[in-house]
């Protein structure tokens, strides 16, 4: 008869029904004896009046064992379906839980209509047909989260609606989204099983049943994580996410009504930029650079001459075309050549189609500037480079103006040749320089040692070499402790040799291949470069903990030969031979010693900890910059200004400043700097959300019987005629029978207390 | 609640009321002490009783001349022939007459009547007997005169106890046989008996000469029957027990119960007989003398 009670606990209260019979029966056990004489009038009237006033008794107890019935029945506010037979003494009251899929995918226009506007009125309509005064409306907005904009009648829910202009352009996260429902609604599923739960979407496939066969997306064009709650989750997890909530609601006898409100076509076409990347990377200002932007064709037909336009610093180049297959991605390269170094925002755009925001694409991208090196040379030989410490070293990276293999245009680097006593000093600012390197030097003094630890530790980088100078005592004393505090990124052993130059000698036997110094080594063709190159003598050294070996040596004891570690800001780095060819033919040879030398330096010379600047839509935006920030100025994609405080220092002269909490805008976050290149932050929209390749009605209802999707006609595919049984209260009908039931129990019980009193 | 009169000794308030009242018998009796009771023997003493206006068809020779000398008014003087009154008390001391509401039973205020009478019969010369009885005749003390018999009726009416069950009408019968000297028979009951063994009896005893006066004594809730919350009526007279509710039975009982009075009072004008219903709460001065005033007007009315 009911389908459940509200507060079924309650409902066991007409279980005290039982109480007025029980007090009837008592108070007939409770009687007072009295001799009596006139027993012949008390038995003809008893004989006379004992039917009636059995009748009578007996209707005002069924009156008091109803009246509590019937509280009990109103109290626990029982509910019944559509199907039942008392269905039509319902209320129908509806506690309806509206999602709204707000994600970027719902900016698909359809001849004049996006998706997001059919989903809007749709929600209107459904809450216009609410009663105002009886039934309740929960409007969530969803898209990276489920945000619950109103909770009461709908009334309010329309007016927030209204309220609702665009989209967002995030992509719709339905495990979180369905986890935060579920969390939100959790105490009213553990009263009543009688909330109507309905999704307004596009029914993007991606979201409900994960990619298949979508274009693949250079790995690239994945934007930076900035926390680690922002790492994309594994499919699996995610399905198993939507599963966990889904059988919750099933659990309780829910469903989640999913109307499809998205474009007519299964796969309907849309273009978006996906990635913008460099071939290779970029060396410096005035140097040539390719960017390579890929697009994806999200359609099920193929795209010709699709046309392709590059801004860089918001200056237009020349635009191309490109032909894109269908579910498919392909790329279209531009030649770029920055003027200056730091950091530039460049954008891609497509001619504008049905999906508007994944058209445009911006991108951060650090152009290095010359990186500056000071060379301590430990072992000079002036005159001769051959035998100097530095002399190959120096002589790749500051080669003559005349050589063909660098441009004369850009230097990528500065080098500046010391000796050790210069350290000393106090002659020498480090902060002007990115490396340090000591290159076979034989001792430090304790206020060298001073310096550099604080140099390093504010940022600057810093790579040991070692050779016939280097006594590893003397190092382990003045750089090298065992709680890590020392700069030696290992604690020296001894010098290793090889018992013959002429018939051994030491090879690198395993390194690093993803580490950016030594990722140009991965190539098959230029592995053997650094593979084969014979290493005679080095020291053996035994690594911290923290510390990261990139590349080891083929010794018996697999030793070290280049290790990173962090110390603070900066970066150490320990090569355990030496530069010159006293230990090793790598010097002799360019080949190798070229590319290692500059990608190594290149990288050392990269700040260790640098906040990114291609961020996800929604994440915070954060700089770190030295020297304080004087007269901070945000400069927002739509052209808003506003000045930026609360800048606070770091240490040293590290400033951070924070830009917004939370960036709600795609596009160039800038913030302009009085006296300093402005800094450029790109916010990025996942490229993944342009496809709008849509699951079918059928297939999302066999993912899981929870989902009750309905078709764009408003029905379903399956066999199930209603959407979904509304659930009706009975309880003012047990509260006005619950009255009326006190109502005439008051009279009876005054008829009787009146007809005795007169008698 | 009215103050319970001794047990033992008449409350002399009492006495003094009821001797302030002439207890005059309306029937002709035989009697041999003189009284104050009109004798259908013309006894040896007639007394001056009163004035009176003259009315035509009064008899010349009352009317007081010298009366008229002075005033000019015609009145007759009135004379009350005495003679002696045989009273005889019948106190019923059945189980149903020991119920009691107050501080004493229907009993107790039988034989507190039965004893003012008698000692006012007793004190006016006149003979006065009595009899307890239940379903019979229990004790007797036969009518005499004088202080040692109303130290007898005193003494018996102290010493009884109430037992056995109500049977006026058998009684009436079987002592209605049994009284030698014609005179007044006045029955303290409840009267809780069938109306028709009651009537009988009376009428056996006015047949024979008697003027019986039913003195039906009652307590207060056996005629109101105002009691709340269940009620386990244990019957006085063996007459078994009931579980009731009196709010529902309070209005059956009362019909019941006024039928039986109106029974009662229907037989006893039949009869000429008085019937005096008296509930216990009611003074046993004010019940008495109301009564007996009644009943004294009653008799100047019959003698004019």
């Amino acid at each position: 008869m009911f389908e459940g009670f509200v507060h079924p606990l309650l409902a066991a209260g007409a279980a005290l029904c039982a109480v007025p019979l029980v007090i009837h029966l008592l108070n007939r056990r409770r009687y007072r004896t009295l001799p009596w004489g006139a027993m012949r009038f008390v038995a003809a009237a008893y004989r006379r009046t004992r039917r009636r006033a059995q009748l009578e008794s007996l209707l005002l107890l069924l009156l008091r064992m109803a009246l509590v019935v019937l509280l009990a029945l109103a109290l626990s506010r029982p509910f019944t379906d559509s199907t039942s037979a008392l269905a039509t003494l319902t209320e129908s009251r509806r506690d309806v839980v509206l999602l709204l899929d707000v994600s970027g995918s719902t900016q698909y226009r359809e001849n004049v209509e996006t998706t997001f506007e059919r989903i809007r009125t749709r929600a209107r309509e459904i809450l216009s047909e609410l009663d105002p005064s009886g039934d309740s409306a929960r409007l969530f907005v969803c898209s990276s989260q489920a945000r619950l904009l109103s909770w009461r009648s709908p009334a309010e829910a329309l007016s927030i609606l209204s309220t609702l202009e665009t989209p967002t352009e995030e992509s719709l996260d339905l495990a979180t989204v369905l986890a935060e429902v579920v969390h939100t609604v959790e105490k009213d599923l553990e009263a009543s099983g009688a909330l109507e739960i309905r999704l307004l979407t596009d029914l993007q496939r991606r979201n409900f049943a994960g990619p298949q066969g979508a274009p693949s997306t250079d790995p690239a064009s994945r934007v930076e994580p900035v926390a680690a709650g922002s790492t994309d989750e594994p499919e699996t997890e995610h399905a198993l996410g939507i599963e966990e909530s889904l059988t919750k609601l099933q659990d309780r006898g829910l469903r989640i009504v999913v109307e499809d409100l998205g474009p007519a076509a299964t796969t309907p076409a849309n273009l978006g930029v996906a990635a913008l990347t460099t071939e290779s990377p970029i060396l410096g200002p005035g140097t040539p650079s390719e960017i390579s932007v890929r697009i994806a064709n999200w359609g099920a037909r193929a795209r010709n001459a699709v046309r392709v336009a590059l801004l860089v610093d918001g200056e237009r180049r020349p635009s191309r075309q490109v032909d894109v297959p269908a579910r498919d991605s392909a790329l279209v390269t531009f030649p770029v050549s920055f003027k200056t170094s730091g950091y530039h925002y460049v954008e891609a755009q497509l001619e504008g189609d049905s999906l508007d925001f994944d058209d445009r694409r911006g991108h951060v991208f650090f152009v290095p500037p010359p990186a500056r090196i000071l060379l301590v040379n430990g072992a000079p030989e002036p005159g001769n480079i051959e035998n100097d410490e530095v002399g190959f070293l120096q002589a790749v990276l500051e080669p003559p103006s005349d050589d063909p293999g660098v441009g004369s245009a850009f230097a990528p680097f500065r080098p500046r040749t010391v000796y050790p006593d210069q350290l000393t000093t106090g002659t020498l600012q480090l902060s002007e320089f990115d490396v340090v390197v000591l290159a076979n030097v034989q001792t430090l003094s304790t206020s060298a040692v001073e310096t550099l630890e604080a140099a390093v530790a504010s940022g600057l980088s810093l790579l040991i070499t070692v050779g016939d100078n280097v006594t590893p005592e003397t190092y382990n004393r003045r750089l090298w402790r065992s709680d890590g505090s020392g700069l030696l990124p290992a604690e020296l052993q001894r010098v290793v040799r090889v018992h013959s130059r002429r018939e051994s000698y030491f090879r690198v036997n395993e390194f690093e291949v993803e580490h950016p110094a030594l990722a140009f080594f991965d190539d098959e063709r230029w592995r053997p470069l650094f593979t084969e190159v014979p290493i005679y003598d080095f020291i053996a050294s035994t690594p911290l903990e923290d510390a990261r070996v990139l590349a080891r040596l083929d010794d018996d004891g697999a030793n070290p030969l280049l290790i990173e570690r962090a110390y603070d800001r900066g970066r150490v780095f320990l090569w355990t031979t030496t530069l010159d060819r006293d230990w090793t033919r790598l010097p002799e040879s360019p080949k190798t010693l070229v590319p290692l030398a500059h990608e190594l330096l290149r990288y050392a010379a990269q700040p260790a900890a640098q906040a990114p600047r291609n961020v996800p839509l929604g994440a915070s935006l954060v700089a770190e910059l030295r020297g304080f920030p004087r007269n901070p100025m945000l400069l927002e994609p739509d052209g808003t200004h506003r000045p930026l405080e609360d800048s606070s220092s770091v240490g040293g002269d590290l400033w951070r400043l924070p830009i917004a909490l939370q960036a709600e805008q795609r596009g160039a976050w800038t913030v302009e700097l009085e006296g300093r290149p402005p800094l450029v932050f790109a916010v990025q929209t996942e490229a993944e959300e342009g496809d709008v390749d849509r699951i079918g009605v059928s297939e999302l209802a066999s993912l899981h019987p929870a989902w009750l999707p309905l078709n764009q006609r408003g029905g379903t595919d399956g066999d199930e005629g209603e959407s979904v049984p509304r659930s009706g209260e009975l309880w003012r009908w047990f509260a006005a029978a619950t009255l009326i039931a006190l109502i005439l129990e008051s009279l009876w019980a005054a008829r009787l207390g009146q007809l005795r009193r007169l008698s | 609640m009215p103050t319970a009169p001794s047990a033992n000794h008449l409350d002399p308030a009492v006495i003094d009321k009821l001797s302030g009242l002439d207890f005059v018998a309306t029937r002709v009796v035989e009697g041999f002490l003189a009284g104050q009771h009109r004798s259908p023997y013309h006894g040896s003493s007639v007394e001056f009783a009163q004035h009176r206006e003259y009315v035509p068809g009064d008899d010349l020779r009352h009317v007081d001349w010298k009366i008229y000398a002075r005033s000019e008014r015609l009145v007759v003087k009135e004379y009350v022939a005495e003679t002696n009154l045989s009273c005889h008390l019948l106190v019923d001391a059945s189980e149903s007459m020991s119920f009691r509401s107050l501080a004493w039973s229907k009993f107790d205020y039988a034989r507190w009547c039965a004893a003012a009478l008698a000692h006012l019969v007793l004190s006016q010369r006149d003979s006065a007997g009595l009899v307890l009885f239940d379903e019979s005749a229990r004790h007797k003390v036969p009518p005499g005169s004088g202080a040692h018999q109303k130290a007898g009726i005193i003494h018996t009416l102290e010493e009884a106890t109430t037992s056995g069950t109500t049977q006026v009408g058998e009684v009436l019968n079987w002592i209605a046989g049994r009284l030698r000297n014609r005179g007044i028979v006045a029955v303290f009951s409840d009267l809780f008996d069938d109306v028709e063994a009651v009537i009988e009896g009376v009428r056996r005893l006015v047949h024979e000469g008697h003027e019986p006066i039913l003195f039906q004594i009652l307590d207060p809730r056996e005629i109101d029957f105002e009691y709340s919350g269940f009620l386990r009526l244990d019957g006085l007279e063996e007459t078994g027990r009931m579980i009731v509710d009196p709010k529902t039975l309070r209005a059956a009982y009362r019909e019941e119960f006024e039928a039986h009075q109106g029974e009662l009072a229907k037989m006893a004008r039949a009869l000429g007989v008085d019937f005096v219903p008296i509930s216990t709460e009611t003074g046993l001065e004010v019940a008495l003398s109301t009564y007996l005033a009644r009943r004294a007007a009653r008799a100047r009315g019959m003698r004019a």
